[in-house]
This record gives C-alpha cells, sequence and structure tokens, in this order.
C-alpha cells in the first residue's frame, strides 16, 4: 500500500461520510425518529418482563439490546441495503467508477452514519436506566470498550459483506435485508440471553458479532450478568477479535468476487432489478 | 362512473403492489420470507416468556398460562399494524425517493387515496399470511389457546374489518406526514407502530403502564382492537386471565362486548377523521413547499 | 504514441437470468476502434444500439464477453484500478449526487473519490462553475435546481477531476441552447489546450457531433458501420451538392444551365419582385464556380446563396436505415 493509495482512500471516507453527517444537521427530523421512538419497542419489551415479575436484571437486558439494535440497523439500512438506493439514484456507478477501495465508500458511510447511531444508542440506553430504573455497573470501564469496538469492527465488517451482495442483486438483496432483522434479535439475543437458546444454537448465532457482543456487555454492565452469560467475557472478547479479522477480510473478498460477478453479468449498474 | 375510475385505480395500485412485493424472487423464496419474518418476531417473545418461567421457578407450562395466550394473539395481530402502516407510508417514501414515479401519480387524474389505499391492500393480503401462519403455529407447536369450536366468529370478524380500516386510514395520515419528512420518514410509521405497541395492550396489559399511560391507551382504537380480537378468537383464554388476577388485570373489563364493539367503532371513526385531515394538511403544505417530488436521501 | 481508447474484437452479449425472460441480447459485435490521444472523438448510434454498454466497458463498469478493450493503454479486465485513476464519466439525465447537499459540496464530494486535495479541488470547482455560468448557484442545495442546471453540475463533476480520458454520453441532453453552447466550447477547448485530452462523446445531435468530433463513428446492433472524419463520412452518401440561387431578373438561362457538371437545373421568375430563383443540383463542388463566373459574365447581381452538402443525417439515414427514434 503507498501513501497516495491510503491518503485517496482516506479522502474517500472522509467524501462519503460528509453527506451524512450534513444531512444530519440539514433534516434534523431524524432526532425524534430515532431517539424517542425507537425507545417504544424497549419498553414494550421491559414491560413484559415487568408485568411477569421477571428478575430485575431482565429489563437492563431489553434496555441494553435496544441501544445495540441502532448499530444492527445501521449496518442493514445504512450500510448494506444503501448501495441499492445508490444503484436506484446512479451514484454508484460514480462511486465504482472511482479509483478507490469499495470499503472506503462502506466505511465512510459508516463513520458518517456513526454520530447518530451513537446518539441514538446512547439516549435509548440512558433514557431506559432512568424510566426503568435499571442498575448498570461500570465495574471493568476498559474492557467494556474493547468488547465494544471489536463487535463494531466485526459487525461492520459483517455489513460490508452483506453490502456486497447489493452489487449483483437488487431487490432480492433489499429483502434479505428486511430479513434479517427479527431473526437476529431472535438469534443473537438482543431481548433475552443467548444462553437459553440452547449450547449449539448460541454457538450458531455466534458468528453474527453482535451476539457475544451483547453477552459480554450483558456480563461487564450488570452483577447477575455472569449468571445468564453464554461464554466468560474473556473467551467471547478473543472469539470477537477472529471475527473483526476474519470478517473484514471477507468483506474485501466478497466486494472483489460481487463486483466482478456484476461486471460480468452486467446487473452492477442495472437498475430496478 | 368516479366510483368505477377508483375500482379500477384500487385494482391498479394493487396489481402494482403485489409486483413491488413479491415479484423480487422466486415464489418458494418469497413464501420462506413471507413465514420467516413473521415467526422470527414472534420467538422473540416466545423465548422471552419461556426465560420468564425458567428463571421464575414456578415450574408452570407455557401452554397453560392463559397470558402466553393473550400475548401470543396480540402479537400476531399487531403485525397488521405494523406492516400495513408501514406499507401505506411506504408508498409514498418509495414512490417518492427511490423512484420518482411519485409525481407522475399525483398529477395522473386518480383518486389518489385509492392509489394509497390498493397498494397498501396487497400489504394486508401478505400480511394476513403471516398472522394465519403464526396463529397456526403458535396452536399447534405451542399450545396456544385458541378453540376453532369456541370462536365468536361474527364478533371476531366485525372486529377485524374495523381495525383494519382504522389503521389503513392512520398509514394516509403518516404517509402525509411522510411528504414533509426527509428520509427518516421511515421512523415515522416504526414509531406510531412502537406507540400501538406499548400502550394498546399487544403483549401486556394496559394495566401494567403508569396510570397516565393508560389514560393515552384508553384514547387508541388499537387498545379496544386487540382486546375485540382476543375475546373473539379465544374467549376461554380471556376469561381465565380474568378470573386469574385479583383486579380488572386488562383495564378493560368492565367493557362487554358490544360496548367494546361500539367504543372500537366510535374511536375509530374519530382517528378516521383525524387521520384524512392530517393528510389533507400535510398534502397542502408539500404541495406549498414543493416536495411532492423532492429527494432527500443521503 | 498508444491510444487512449483500443477495442481489438470487443463483444459483449447479455444473457437473462431466466429463459422466459428472453433471448441473449449482443449488445457489442466484435467492435473494433481506436481513439489517439488528444481526439474528440464522436460515436453516434440509434438507441440500443450499444453505445452506452461501450462506455460501460471502457469506464470498468462492465467486462466484455469477449475481446479487449484498452483505456490509456490498461487493459480494462484486468488493469481496472489503474483505468480509473484517468477517466471520467458524465451522462445525460444523471440524477446522482445528493439533493441535501449544496452543488459545491457535491463536486467536492466526488474529487474526494479522486484523492484531489481540497483546497486544489475547491479551486476547480470555482473555476468551473464560473465558466459553466453557475457560480451563483454553488451554494444552493442540489434539489433546487433546474433540470439542466442538474445536467450542468453532472458535466463539471466530470471535468472537475482533470481526467486524461472523458466519456460523456450524451452531456448535452436537456440543456438549452445557450448552455448546451457554452458546454461544447468548453468541450472543444479542453481538448484543445489539454495536453493529450480525449473525449470520447456520445450524441443525438448531429449538428453537435459534425461541429465538434474529428472523428466519428457509427455504431449499430453492436457493429461498427463507419468510421471516419465527418467530411469523408458525408461523401459515402452521394456527391451531390444543391445550390440555390436569388438573382435579379433573368431571361436567358441556357447558356448557365448548360455548364458543366450540372446535374438538374430549376428557376422561377418572380416578375413582381424582379427576382429569378435558381436551383442547381451539382456533381461535387467543382461547377460553383463556373456558374458564379456566368451569373457576373451575364451581368445578373446575385442577392442570394445557399449551398446545401449532405448531412450526417442522411448517412445515418442511409446506413442505419432509420433517424434517431
Amino acid at each position: 500500500m503507498s501513501d497516495t493509495w491510503l491518503m485517496r482512500n482516506l479522502r474517500a471516507v472522509n467524501g462519503r461520510a460528509y453527506p451524512r453527517i450534513i444531512g444530519s444537521k440539514r433534516e434534523p427530523s431524524w432526532l425524534f425518529f430515532d431517539i424517542v421512538l425507537p425507545l417504544l419497542t424497549v419498553a414494550a419489551y421491559a414491560y413484559i418482563y415487568k408485568f411477569n415479575n421477571a428478575q430485575e436484571q431482565f429489563i437492563g437486558y431489553v434496555v441494553l439490546g435496544g441501544a445495540m439494535t441502532a448499530f444492527w440497523l445501521n449496518i442493514l439500512w445504512s450500510m448494506a441495503s444503501q448501495l441499492y438506493w445508490e444503484k436506484e439514484i446512479g451514484n454508484l456507478q460514480l462511486y465504482l467508477m472511482a479509483p478507490i477501495s469499495r470499503m472506503s465508500i462502506l466505511a465512510g458511510m459508516a463513520v458518517g452514519g456513526l454520530f447518530f447511531t451513537t446518539l441514538r444508542a446512547t439516549s435509548t440506553l440512558v433514557i431506559g436506566i432512568v424510566v426503568f430504573s435499571v442498575a448498570f455497573t461500570l465495574s471493568n470501564p476498559l474492557m467494556i470498550l474493547v468488547i465494544f469496538v471489536v463487535t463494531m469492527i466485526a459487525l461492520y465488517g459483517m455489513g460490508m459483506m452483506f453490502a456486497s451482495l447489493y452489487l449483483l442483486f437488487g431487490r432480492e438483496a433489499y429483502h434479505m435485508s428486511n430479513l434479517m432483522m427479527e431473526p437476529v434479535y431472535f438469534a443473537s439475543g438482543f431481548y433475552f440471553p443467548v444462553k437459553y437458546l440452547g449450547f449449539w444454537a448460541a454457538a450458531g448465532a455466534s458468528a453474527i458479532p453482535i451476539t457475544l457482543g451483547l453477552d459480554a456487555l450483558r456480563q461487564l454492565f450488570f452483577a447477575a450478568g455472569s449468571g445468564d452469560a453464554f461464554l466468560p467475557v474473556e473467551t467471547e472478547a478473543a472469539i470477537l477479535c477472529v471475527l473483526s479479522v476474519v470478517f473484514v477480510f471477507l468483506a474485501k473478498y466478497s466486494l472483489d468476487y460481487m463486483e466482478r460477478l456484476g461486471k460480468t453479468s452486467g446487473r452492477l449498474t442495472l437498475r430496478w432489478q | 362512473m368516479a366510483v368505477k375510475s377508483d375500482l379500477r385505480t384500487f385494482k391498479n395500485a394493487a396489481w402494482l403492489g403485489w409486483q413491488m412485493e413479491a415479484n423480487w424472487t422466486d415464489p418458494f423464496l418469497f413464501a420462506t420470507y413471507s413465514i420467516v419474518k413473521p415467526l422470527a418476531g414472534t420467538l422473540i417473545l416466545v423465548f422471552m416468556y419461556l426465560v420468564i418461567i425458567e428463571t421464575s421457578g414456578s415450574g408452570m407450562e407455557m401452554a397453560d398460562s392463559p397470558y402466553f395466550t393473550y400475548m401470543f394473539i396480540g402479537n400476531a395481530f399487531y403485525m397488521y399494524a405494523a406492516e400495513v402502516l408501514f406499507g401505506v407510508t411506504w408508498v409514498i417514501h418509495d414512490d417518492r425517493e427511490h423512484y420518482m414515479t411519485l409525481k407522475q401519480v399525483y398529477i395522473a387524474p386518480i383518486n389518489f387515496y385509492a392509489y394509497v389505499l390498493g397498494r397498501a391492500a396487497i400489504k394486508i393480503a401478505i400480511t394476513t399470511v403471516g398472522v394465519l401462519i403464526t396463529l397456526v403455529f403458535g396452536v399447534l407447536a405451542l399450545g396456544v389457546g385458541i378453540d376453532l369450536g369456541s370462536v365468536d366468529w361474527p364478533f371476531f370478524i366485525i372486529s377485524l374489518i374495523v381495525g383494519l380500516a382504522c389503521i389503513c386510514i392512520l398509514g394516509l395520515a403518516l404517509g402525509g406526514i411522510s411528504f414533509l419528512t426527509a428520509k427518516h420518514g421511515e421512523g415515522i410509521n416504526e414509531g406510531i407502530a412502537g406507540v400501538f405497541y406499548v400502550l394498546s395492550g399487544v403483549v401486556f396489559p394496559i394495566t401494567a403502564l403508569p396510570t397516565w399511560a393508560q389514560s393515552v391507551s384508553k384514547v387508541l382504537p388499537v387498545t379496544y382492537w386487540m382486546e375485540a380480537l382476543r375475546r373473539g378468537l379465544s374467549p376461554d383464554a380471556m376469561d381465565q386471565l380474568k378470573a386469574s388476577y385479583p383486579y380488572d388485570v386488562t383495564g378493560l373489563g368492565g367493557f362487554d362486548n358490544v360496548f367494546l364493539m361500539l367504543v372500537l367503532v366510535v374511536s375509530s371513526v374519530i382517528f378516521f377523521v383525524l387521520s384524512l385531515g392530517i393528510f389533507r394538511y400535510a398534502d397542502l403544505i408539500a404541495r406549498r413547499k414543493g416536495k411532492i417530488d423532492w429527494t432527500s436521501a443521503y | 504514441m498508444q491510444p487512449a481508447v483500443e477495442t481489438k474484437d470487443l463483444t459483449r452479449v447479455f444473457n437473462p437470468k431466466k429463459k422466459k425472460e428472453g433471448k441473449s441480447v449482443t449488445a457489442l459485435d466484435s467492435v473494433d476502434l481506436r481513439i489517439e490521444q488528444g481526439e474528440l472523438f464522436g460515436l453516434l448510434g440509434p438507441n440500443g444500439a450499444g453505445k452506452t454498454t461501450l462506455l460501460k466497458i471502457l469506464s470498468t463498469l462492465l467486462l466484455p464477453t469477449s475481446g479487449k478493450a484498452y483505456v490509456a493503454g490498461f487493459d480494462v479486465a484486468k488493469d481496472f484500478q489503474e483505468v480509473r485513476k484517468r477517466i471520467n464519466m458524465v451522462s445525460g439525465g444523471e440524477v446522482s449526487g445528493y439533493g441535501l447537499l449544496t452543488v459545491r459540496e457535491n463536486l467536492w464530494m466526488f474529487t474526494q473519490f479522486y484523492g484531489i486535495k481540497s483546497r486544489v479541488a475547491n479551486e476547480r470547482i470555482d473555476s468551473l462553475l464560473e465558466k459553466f455560468g453557475m457560480a451563483d448557484k454553488k451554494n444552493e442545495k442540489v434539489r433546487t435546481l433546474s433540470t439542466g442546471m442538474r445536467q450542468k453540475m453532472n458535466v463539471i463533476r466530470g471535468f472537475v477531476t482533470d481526467p486524461d480520458i472523458l466519456f460523456l454520453d450524451e452531456p448535452t441532453l436537456g440543456l438549452d441552447v445557450n448552455a448546451s453552447r457554452i458546454i461544447r466550447e468548453y468541450i472543444v477547448d479542453w481538448v484543445k489546450n489539454g495536453k493529450n485530452k480525449t473525449v470520447l462523446l456520445t450524441t443525438h445531435y448531429m449538428a453537435e457531433a459534425d461541429q465538434l468530433c474529428g472523428r466519428i463513428a457509427i455504431i449499430d446492433n453492436g457493429k461498427i458501420l463507419v468510421c471516419d472524419a465527418p467530411q469523408k463520412i458525408k461523401k459515402l452518401v452521394k456527391t451531390s451538392t444543391t445550390l440555390s440561387l436569388d438573382v435579379s431578373l433573368m431571361m436567358d438561362k441556357s447558356r448557365i444551365r448548360a455548364i458543366r457538371g450540372v446535374d438538374k437545373f430549376t428557376s422561377f421568375d418572380d416578375a413582381e419582385k424582379d427576382v429569378t430563383h435558381l436551383r442547381f443540383v451539382l456533381e461535387g463542388d467543382a461547377p460553383v464556380s463556373d456558374i458564379l463566373s456566368e451569373l457576373t459574365r451575364s451581368g445578373s447581381k446575385i442577392i442570394s446563396l445557399q449551398k446545401t452538402e449532405p448531412t450526417l443525417e442522411d448517412v445515418f439515414i442511409k446506413m442505419v436505415g432509420k433517424g434517431f427514434e
């Protein structure tokens, strides 16, 4: 990698992040929709636990899971499927013609969206803690940061891999994204500890980085978290590190492969598929 | 003549809606998609409840719990609220932002409401399949307390129709609002559906909410719709639920079926009028500000 | 000197996903093309001829089914990253960009994908906006622009990265006369004054191709039918020239009718206006001077003169068998 290649791709990340950041500023309607309204789903699940006199930490799990959905939804809708819309409005071919890595474009989307995704997640967390009087602990802030960072790297790498599908497919990929909302909420244990799915189901679900990320964060944020844990935090951190590398590598490979397939079949810039 | 024209618009819009929903893949994959998505959402609740039972140490079976039936039925029919609200709002957002065909449709000499509702009709049809699959799965695999012999069919069917009509028109209001918002308009339907999910007794009785929230619940037609659907579909389980709590657990125990239906109809009519007003006003503002054909993607 | 663009036996076939969706379509059929550096090259063809397919292959968005294509000496299939550093493309009717950003911001964003420093990018953007008469629009949001303005912005996007080779796919589509003129003038200047800058232009406007391009290729059904300078292409159709003259009333036309090279001759005397309308169909340009000499000798005053030559449209219709649909 030369400096020139690196600088060009860093500029590309910056360039693509810019519309996201400016768009958020110029169309502030997202403040309401992306902060206040997602709390409602969290509230619904929290009240289910509350009505049924479930153990207190489960409400905390719901609040944490609800906060983390912001990142999963960002992956699905603001990164992966965004390529579909870019194709429809004609930007995709301009990106693909530019002498930059596709990962730079996607990274730019991710970086640009990270601000309001983080804001959404944080507000869900904070408001959830306040409204439901959830007791969070911060016993190991460094480990929390490590878990969060490697989970995000692995997750966004996975997101880039999904995005590659959009280079070849059109609405099929879009509907696949749609399909991956609830099943992932279920399998990854967004709203209940994944260990209750059984070992093998939880192990399978661990291929999705957010499963282990959530599980580890629960153990770190809640005193009773280790009782509902699938694997120890350190093990989960190690697996997440491996997943980060794997998904970033897979993302590069699948983006190149799908682009090549798209160019061969002529579907790379084909609209309204 | 106008009715004939509107019906034709409705029919053509429904055809278009079907193409948009279904022709992206082969029938097998589409069927899989239509089954997996609703079931996955349901399984979240199922496992949440399993976790509650397991950690409570009560030894109770899920199928024995009338609350489980309450939650399951509510969640199944809530799909209509989520999908239809989404579907109606999405028509406007999709056509405007992505396919940029909204202005052509808008200026055509057709009834725009008929167009939007035609597109929504397909959503209702597809969602009905999802609801049916979920209910069948619940009854056969999970022991949900629905006995076809006990169903109050007239009550159930009328409630279903009234509620669906109310949801559709509410979707239209949200669609009107989406004229005025940027691409975040997708969040409108998610948010309003979320309001119903929390406040309308979909997966837990409204009595679990703070008192002020219960007051809001009692204004929403979906609250009465959910209650009516449950009483129609599973009257025995609802009686069992009432009997298992020393207080009016649903918050609507004092309403008999007739009164419940009356309240549902009246609240639906009020929302119908409000929604139509909101749509018209939003439409006017959108035309003033030139937002009928703007794009806001970033 | 290596050519800017070269294709050898380039073929592209599109196969449907499913059999019921129809047959395979051969969009390009053994296309051999060579465009030298510094050329302003035109590609004409009806809809569905293969122009956009060719451009997509050259801009690395599509792979050929067989054959080779080279841009700036690099294989578009294997060395696409090198190709991309040296090209840009603008399509007519583009709606790319983000409505929420201003004109300047949109253009700046695209420069970042080419690794251009912000200071340099902004200077170029300001200069181009000035040249294209859009300086007053630079802070306007893109979604407020008219179609024509948006297309101008797209054209600017093509030039702002200062590519070696620019592909312009109907760049003046939707633009008014003045805007089209500004763009054409800029294209010509850019090629003329730039160092080995090359433009491959597709257009439906015959006059545009005739005026701008040093060489033109006509493509139909994926095949190149002819590739040469416009003047030479026109000669393929016919060698006849039409000459129309209005002269002062002329009684004796026998000598002028007999001039060598006059294929057909008609006249009309308008006694009221004291004018004779003469119309000649000539074999080539040679008889023109003889006619003018004879008119001068006979004392006739030439009031107006119009010479009509075969047009590209004539060529097109003859070769393709139809006009632009």
